[in-house]
């Protein structure tokens, strides 16, 4: 099958695999010349690809790799792995809202709400000097630490008990949303500074340390480490061991897979889409938009909270400030980088897999360029601003095909 | 391969110029440093990297803008690179820990500037005694405020208290209790928080004092927040120099070129001063000295003794403070 139409000047693709058929179909762009419209077939190919960004991710790091020779080292690569996971636990959420063409402020602050109230109730120790003054001292926190230190499956009771406490706040963001019919972008951007406030009120803008070794092996914990090279001595060197198989990998990768099923494979996830390509026919059609809508707040809150747990494992530390400064750049940066449309009714979880392997490939690549972090994060606000022209580009020619 | 920080060369360009030895064995150093919003910071990086920079040495620099994830992943992608060693100033005291700790895993060598690990013992650890320095410098003003008081009144003392994430903070706060502790009697202490932000410090402090109108003695965490404490102070008629009628006498912590300025003005009366040349001489001699020996774990503080730069003491001691080195040099003109 090949679909034409007006692509506003992009290539013309042709036998898109997924591209829905049109009554606009038109004769080919240039039957004179079949060597050229094989090539814009296969650009428009890619383009529209489930994989674009993955291919993307390849071209960017072989066109480094002379250059950069760091960047193919098995350590450096265990460095992007490690750094992708908490990141797209979060930018999983992410999708579900911007698919209903809606957008989630308050992971940020989520993700720090989480980070302090996991640290309080799991924290094997307290210094007084330091948390003595706080509004929780004595309440959830002594020296002897929070109320679940040394409880038997006490940090599995502690995660339930955040989550928990997360899903919560996506329900009431769901419920403004969807019941008082506010604006997400309003609704959550109040939950943003709220909750970053009352986290930062909670510890008085102080840290959390001493957390339980298996709660810190959740963000740090490794499964599989590989080491590359000859062995002289009976002892490997420390340096040369990479973690490949980590416990933050496992939870990522668990999530994701979860959120592909349910967004992709369910009754749920086609609601999801329906809402956001057009919510008032999707009411007219019988979807729950309100139970959808909510759903989509508390599966983003929850997964922001998941995110937020490894982030915390892996700095040992609860932070009342996780997830603030350019964190949500980076979560709505990598989602959109993927492909999920910020207008509704486009997403798929294997594209955020691709868009936060890009965003953390590029955050990596300007590291070892030796690039300030001001540089780091204008070249990451100018390939965001360079995703979403791809996005309009990537819609104009599906349109286009129909 | 040990090297002078404090040189003539230092005080004009804040490096070693050409008083350093070629090293014998040129080493990547990865500085981390978590922002350089303060004057300390500032002069701090430049004497680093101008240092390592001029003696052979490759920098590779790292700025975390206060995100303390993205220190740590930062750090780990410095190693990836193979770098020699880690100079590292950290968010806070607990990620220090964990960015110190990860590091001697991977058998590199950290050096902690100035903002200590929550845990000291692991990595050098160059660290000014934040209490001993704050209450020599809060001493200065409270002799001063009560002989100026009449006998019995109570006194009203703010303290601007920093990040208490930070061992720094903490340490400046417990310097000034101990001062006041003195006279406990004859002080209400009034605490301001500023997070080592100066808009969170303007907020608080104008709340304080449009709340206590009468202040008499003022304790900054940090010199960097004066031009903020005078914002708040100069429209109520409160930023009087030394000598007049509505002096509130004030201090602070790191010995900056404001400082300098304030205190020989007559503004501000005291400063503890962190002594910036030693600590980035002594963070520089260790870590290289770990990295010629191969020393992937050394485990070392090195304490900074410090002083108060006090309206008394200006005269004899000014040229000790890093702060007035620089604004000899025009800092404040740049």
């Amino acid at each position: 099958m090949t679909y034409f139409g007006s692509t506003g000047g992009l290539p013309r693709p042709a036998a898109v695999k997924g591209a829905p058929a049109g009554p606009d179909a038109v004769a080919p762009a240039d039957p004179g010349k079949p060597g050229s419209r094989r090539q814009s077939d296969r650009l428009g190919a890619i383009l529209l690809s489930d994989y674009f960004v993955l291919y993307l991710s390849l071209f960017y790091v072989a066109v480094l790799i002379p250059f950069l020779p760091t960047l193919a080292t098995p350590a450096n690569m265990s460095n992007v792995l490690s750094n992708m996971w908490p990141l797209l636990v979060v930018a999983v959420g992410q999708t579900f809202v911007l698919t209903i063409a809606g957008i989630d402020l308050s992971q940020g602050s989520v993700a720090g709400l989480t980070s302090i109230l996991i640290a309080m109730l799991l924290a094997t120790a307290a210094p007084a000097q330091v948390l003595g003054h706080t509004p929780i001292w004595g309440l959830m926190l002594t020296e002897a630490g929070g109320p679940l230190a040394g409880v038997a499956y006490g940090t599995w009771l502690g995660i339930g008990i955040v989550l928990a406490v997360a899903a919560l706040i996506g329900l009431a963001n769901g419920l403004a949303v969807a019941v008082l019919k506010m604006p997400a972008f309003m609704v959550t951007l109040v939950a943003l500074i709220a909750l970053s406030a009352f986290a930062i009120w909670l510890t008085q803008s102080n840290n959390i340390r001493e957390l339980p070794a298996d709660f810190v092996a959740l963000g740090k914990g490794t499964i599989v480490s590989l080491f590359f090279g000859d062995q002289h001595s009976a002892q490997l060197p420390r340096r040369e061991v990479h973690a490949f198989v980590t416990w933050p990998m496992i939870v990522a990768v668990s999530v994701a897979v979860v959120a592909h099923v349910l967004l992709g494979h369910t009754v749920f996830g086609r609601r999801v889409f329906a809402i956001g390509l057009n919510r008032r026919a999707a009411e007219i059609s019988g979807v729950p938009v309100v139970r959808i809508v909510v759903l989509v707040f508390v599966i983003s809150a929850v997964c922001a909270a998941i995110g937020g747990l490894l982030y915390t494992a892996r700095l040992e530390t609860g932070r009342p400030t996780l997830g603030g400064g350019n964190f949500l750049l980076d979560v709505i940066g990598a989602t959109v980088i993927g492909g999920t449309s910020l207008f509704g009714g486009k997403a798929k979880i294997l594209w955020t897999v691709w868009g936060v392997l890009f965003f953390v490939l590029l955050g990596n690549t300007l590291n070892l360029m030796n690039l300030s972090a001001f540089h780091i994060d204008m070249v990451k606000g100018g390939v965001i601003i360079a995703a979403a022209f791809l996005d309009v580009a990537r819609q104009r020619l599906r349109r286009g095909m129909g | 391969m040990r090297y002078s920080i404090r040189t003539a060369a230092a005080v004009a360009a804040l490096s070693l110029g050409g008083a350093f030895a070629a090293p014998a064995q040129a080493a990547t150093i990865c500085f981390a440093f978590q922002d350089l919003e303060t004057e300390f910071w500032v002069a701090g990086h430049l004497a680093i990297t101008s240092t390592l920079t001029e003696a052979g040495h490759t920098v590779l620099e790292r700025n975390a803008n206060e995100d303390a994830n993205r220190q740590f992943e930062q750090v780990n992608d410095c190693i990836a690179q193979g770098v020699d060693g880690v100079i590292l100033i950290p968010q806070d005291g607990e990620s220090a820990t964990t960015i110190v700790a990860n590091a001697q895993e991977n058998d590199v060598p950290v050096a902690v500037f100035n903002r200590p690990p929550s845990d000291l013992s692991r990595g050098i650890v160059v660290v000014a005694d934040n209490a001993v320095i704050a209450e020599q410098a809060v001493d200065h003003i409270v002799e001063k405020a009560l002989a100026e008081a009449e006998e019995g009144a109570t006194l009203n003392a703010v303290i601007v208290v920093g990040d208490l994430g930070d061992p720094n903070a903490v340490g400046r706060r417990a310097g000034f209790n101990s001062a006041i502790e003195k006279h406990a009697d004859r002080f209400n202490v009034i605490e301001v928080a500023s997070n080592w932000d100066a808009a969170t410090a303007l907020s608080n402090l104008e709340a304080a004092v449009t709340a206590n109108p009468q202040i008499d003695l003022l304790f900054t965490s940090s010199d960097f927040l004066f031009p903020t404490i005078r914002s708040v102070l100069e429209p109520r008629g409160m930023w009087v120099p030394r000598g007049e009628e509505g002096h509130v006498w004030m201090a602070g912590l790191d010995g900056d070129a404001t400082a300098c300025s304030l205190i020989k003005e007559g503004y501000v009366d005291a400063t503890g001063v962190q002594d910036l040349y030693f600590e980035a001489e002594s963070a520089l001699n260790a870590i290289l000295k770990a990295v010629e020996e191969g020393n992937t774990d050394p485990n070392e503080v090195i304490e900074d003794p410090g002083f108060a730069l006090t309206s008394d003491n200006l005269a004899e001691r000014e040229m000790d403070m890093w702060g007035c080195v620089l604004l000899a040099e025009g800092f404040l003109d740049q």
